[in-house]
């Protein structure tokens, strides 16, 4: 079945099961690999995205559901390389990954609690993200968190 | 050395005399295994393995095995060891950078392939990558710049020593060339001498903050791991395991599968039935529609595991004697003490699954994955397929979280035969299910430990006694568990009774269990300590004396416990062992100790609803010299949370034979909602790069447990201590 939807703000078309998770659209058909396999069961994270603004682990979510919709994956968090998203500023400023694989997940996570909760208490963090992490990266993604929420708001004055 | 655009460069050679080497070395271990199996001798290599620095596994130090100038005058390190989120890239290229007189981001490094760079026969881990590696890298790039002198000397007529280096610039005199354009000119290189390395008093890199040379690639989420490999033409793969413990295939249709849409191949052999498909999400469909049944022996179950795994059964060996205990551990005397422990089976969960994507064309074998032991896969690999060694290329990504996992039970011969049958390139991953289920577990333990307590409350005897199952055994040679009786390498590393007690015992129960056991980061120093650790607090308590004082009462000058005294000494002062605990706040610690690396903690905790929060640990690491400050930082933070995590969640329970986890709702992992202030102090207590990855996981443990005595008066003697702590309510 033919499926559009936008990733990344760029129209995009792919045949596919419609059943498929969207995690394998955006990795295998896409070839995007910024988005992760963790554990196939949204319970881990890894593969967190967002569809029309809303935080979707995409492993348990099928392509059929995205189908006329917008679908920023961790590729297209930052507008480039040279002007970062917040978060991704602070995880480098803090150092955040080790392996790194379950960062990208993380990330989008984080980038949709700000938009959430501003300013989020060290509570509000680990309240709110359930994402998994085997390298022990916790206490440094609670400081990315909250140092990302900084620099979002002196970047948006208001 | 070989640039980008110089093939043509003869290839280093596998030379004679190495290859006798090699083979020498194995008929020597053959040997030295047979001589040290006789049982007196077991103790001296017990002593002598617990202690020794581990070798790095690499014999081939030539500039061309590990490195290549590129026409951008930046230098590629091909390093042999994996990079698994332990930093070891970064603090490598800060070693070379010493010598090699070019910025620290002009190094780009890779992994080296099975074809491509030097044989590494251990593989990574250990934590022995930058204290087996630390002059040997030095000494590899001080002689390339040396040969970059000699080729520049003949092409400008000069003495090479008139030449310097400096910011990836020959200069002598007036005339200067980058490595670059040399390497371009250069036909014949003469190598040359490896020259004295530089003092450290000049490292322009080593001991300094350093950013991660992986971090902007991890923050971008660029695709450098095994399992973001993408070839033309490359189709998917998916397996079907047993789901039962040593599960054989009784009988199997698979022609559903077969008439999937999009499926181009089934294949079945004896333990798994593998399918093909367009899709990776057709491969899983189809290989739901299999009707397998299989061979297994039922209702095996943890209480087996428990019976299996008990001190007093399987193969005993002596580990250590200072000293006699003999009639000082009466359980009757005054002053005697008798505690038991158990940790439980233990799963590595690492967030990137197993994962291989296999190329096979022709007679050549190109494999893609992460893991921890390339040339293991590569040997696998030829055998599994019947190729030739030389034609099995494997190439290591990153690998999305290693500890321990990816050094065997790989997924590469079922995705090798998947690419055979169907002339494609094949993509296969381990589902979490079979992660958990058909990977391997940290083994359960049981100790007995005594101790007894002179007139001074004094430790005079102690004596602790492990049952547990192998870690390494595997790797050695078939008759290694024969001659050795126990994996007291690994699984017993850490049973040692460290401290200065004049009469100690220790002694390993070897069983066997009917599943695959392995490493997991911390070897046996994860539940070795946790026992130990755990009755040294019962000792000071029995004492009466101050945990972290009696514990500095029993260290003497012996360097290693003069180090040790030293950072619990630190520790109690910057964590405030001795100021008021807040309302409501346990205070516990503990000290482990990895190949002379030491690492101690001191852990807070609160019971909030019968639940343990763990609400600070304050860790010190002695690794001795330090590489990359913030590198070591990261490796402490994290092995605290992952021993955290394991101490009070983490389990495997078997039921009718089958793993009970199977995802992370039933095999809980610490979060983000977990987890605890964590401050980290480096003491650099002797001038030698020591282990960081691992040691830290000793401490965390016991100090929890104790924390929690300190708090409750319960002590908590198996893990996890959740489960603990709810079954002592109970009772």
């Amino acid at each position: 079945m033919k499926l559009n939807f936008f990733i990344n703000n760029k129209p995009t078309s792919v045949e596919v099961d419609p059943d498929m998770p969207l995690l394998w659209v955006v990795r295998d058909e896409v070839k995007m690999k910024g988005t992760k396999f963790g554990c196939g069961q949204a319970m881990c994270g890894a593969c967190s995205l967002h569809v029309d603004g809303e935080l979707v682990r995409s492993c348990s979510y099928p392509a059929k559901m995205a189908e006329g919709k917008k679908i920023t994956t961790i590729e297209g968090l930052s507008p480039d390389e040279n002007h970062l998203h917040p978060v991704q500023q602070a995880w480098l400023d803090i150092q955040v990954p080790q392996c790194g694989y379950c960062q990208p997940g993380f990330m989008m996570a984080a980038a949709k609690l700000l938009e959430e909760i501003p300013n989020p208490t060290e509570d509000d963090i680990k309240n709110n993200i359930s994402n998994i992490c085997r390298c022990g990266t916790h206490p440094r993604i609670i400081k990315a968190i909250q140092k990302a929420a900084i620099l979002k708001q002196n970047s948006n004055p208001k | 050395m070989a640039t980008e655009k110089n093939d043509n460069q003869p290839k280093k050679k596998f030379s004679r005399r190495k290859f006798f080497t090699r083979a020498g070395i194995g008929l020597a271990g053959t040997m030295a295994l047979l001589y040290f199996g006789r049982s007196p001798i077991r103790r001296k290599i017990s002593d002598f393995t617990s202690e020794m620095d581990l070798p790095s596994g690499i014999l081939d130090f030539d500039t061309d095995l590990w490195f290549e100038i590129n026409p951008d005058n930046t230098i590629t390190l091909k390093s042999p060891k994996v990079e698994m989120g332990q930093g070891i890239f970064t603090g490598f290229a800060m070693l070379a950078a010493e010598e090699l007189d070019v910025d620290l981001d002009k190094i780009k490094v890779v992994h080296a392939t099975t074809l491509n760079g030097a044989a590494d026969l251990a593989g990574t881990g250990g934590s022995s990558s930058t204290t087996s590696l630390y002059k040997n890298i030095r000494e590899v790039a001080a002689t390339l710049r040396e040969t970059l002198k000699l080729a520049a000397s003949k092409l400008w007529n000069v003495d090479p020593s008139v030449i310097s280096t400096k910011e990836g610039v020959l200069t002598a005199g007036d005339k200067n060339m980058t490595y670059a354009d040399l390497a371009k000119q250069t036909t014949e290189w003469k190598a040359a001498k490896t020259p004295e390395l530089r003092p450290e008093s000049q490292f322009k890199y080593v001991g300094k903050e350093q950013k991660r040379l992986d971090l902007r690639d991890k923050v971008l989420a660029k695709p450098i791991y095994g399992i973001d490999t993408d070839l033309p033409n490359m189709v998917y793969g998916s397996v079907l395991y047993s789901p039962y413990i040593g599960g054989t295939l009784k009988k199997a249709d698979v022609s559903e599968a077969k008439k999937a849409a999009g499926v181009l191949a089934v294949v079945e052999e004896k333990d798994w039935i593998g399918v093909v498909a367009n899709t990776r999400f057709a491969a899983e469909m189809a290989v739901r529609k299999i009707k397998a049944e299989w061979d297994y022996k039922a209702k095996y179950a943890t209480k087996d595991v428990l019976e299996t795994i008990t001190v007093g059964k399987g193969n005993e060996v002596n580990v250590q004697k200072i000293g006699s205990v003999d009639g000082l551990l009466n359980t009757e005397n005054q002053g005697t003490l008798r505690s038991e422990y158990r940790t439980p089976l233990g799963a590595h969960a690492g967030m990137e699954p197993s994962i291989t994507v296999a190329d096979v064309v022709g007679d050549k074998a190109t494999i893609y994955t992460s893991f921890q032991m390339p040339t293991n896969m590569q040997a696998a690999i030829a055998s599994g397929i019947d190729f030739s060694k030389k034609n099995v290329d494997v190439r290591t990504g990153f690998v999305g979280g290693g500890f321990g996992r990816r050094a065997m039970k790989h997924n590469a011969i079922e995705a090798a035969k998947l690419s055979k049958a169907v002339g494609k390139p094949v993509h296969l991953i381990y589902t979490r299910q079979q992660e958990f289920q058909n990977g391997y577990f940290r083994p359960n333990t049981h100790h007995v430990l005594r101790g007894q307590l002179d007139a001074n409350g004094k430790v005079s005897a102690m004596q602790h006694e492990l049952a547990t199952a192998d870690m390494v055994l595997w790797g050695l040679s078939p008759l290694a568990m024969t001659v050795l009786g126990a994996d007291f390498i690994s699984a017993g590393h850490g049973s040692h009774i460290p401290y200065a007690i004049p009469n100690r015992k220790a002694t390993m129960w070897q069983g066997v269990l009917p599943f695959t056991t392995g490493i997991w980061r911390g070897v046996g120093m994860f539940a070795n300590t946790f026992a130990v650790e755990c009755f040294m607090d019962e000792m000071a308590q029995k004492a009466g004396k101050d945990p972290l004082q009696f514990r500095i009462d029993h260290c003497s000058e012996d360097d290693v416990l003069k180090r040790r005294k030293t950072i619990l000494t630190i520790l109690g002062e910057k964590a405030g062992w001795n100021t008021p605990k807040p309302e409501g706040i346990g205070r516990g610690i503990a000290v482990g100790e990895d190949r002379k690396s030491i690492s101690a903690a001191i852990a807070e905790v609160k019971i909030v609803e019968g639940q343990i929060k763990v609400t600070k640990v304050t860790q010190i690491i002695d690794a001795g010299k330090i590489v990359n400050p913030d590198g070591v930082r990261q490796q402490v933070e994290g092995a605290t949370m992952m021993a955290m995590s394991a101490a009070l969640y983490e389990e495997v329970q078997i039921e009718d034979s089958q793993v009970v986890p199977t995802n992370f709702h039933n095999y809980r992992v610490a979060m983000l909602m977990d987890t605890p202030q964590i401050e980290v102090i480096m003491h650099e207590g002797t001038p030698k790069p020591l282990g960081v990855g691992e040691p830290p996981m000793a401490p965390v443990a016991p100090a929890i447990a104790n924390a929690i005595f300190n708090l409750t008066g319960k002590r908590l003697r198996s893990l996890p201590l959740q489960a603990a702590l709810d079954n002592f309510d109970k009772k």
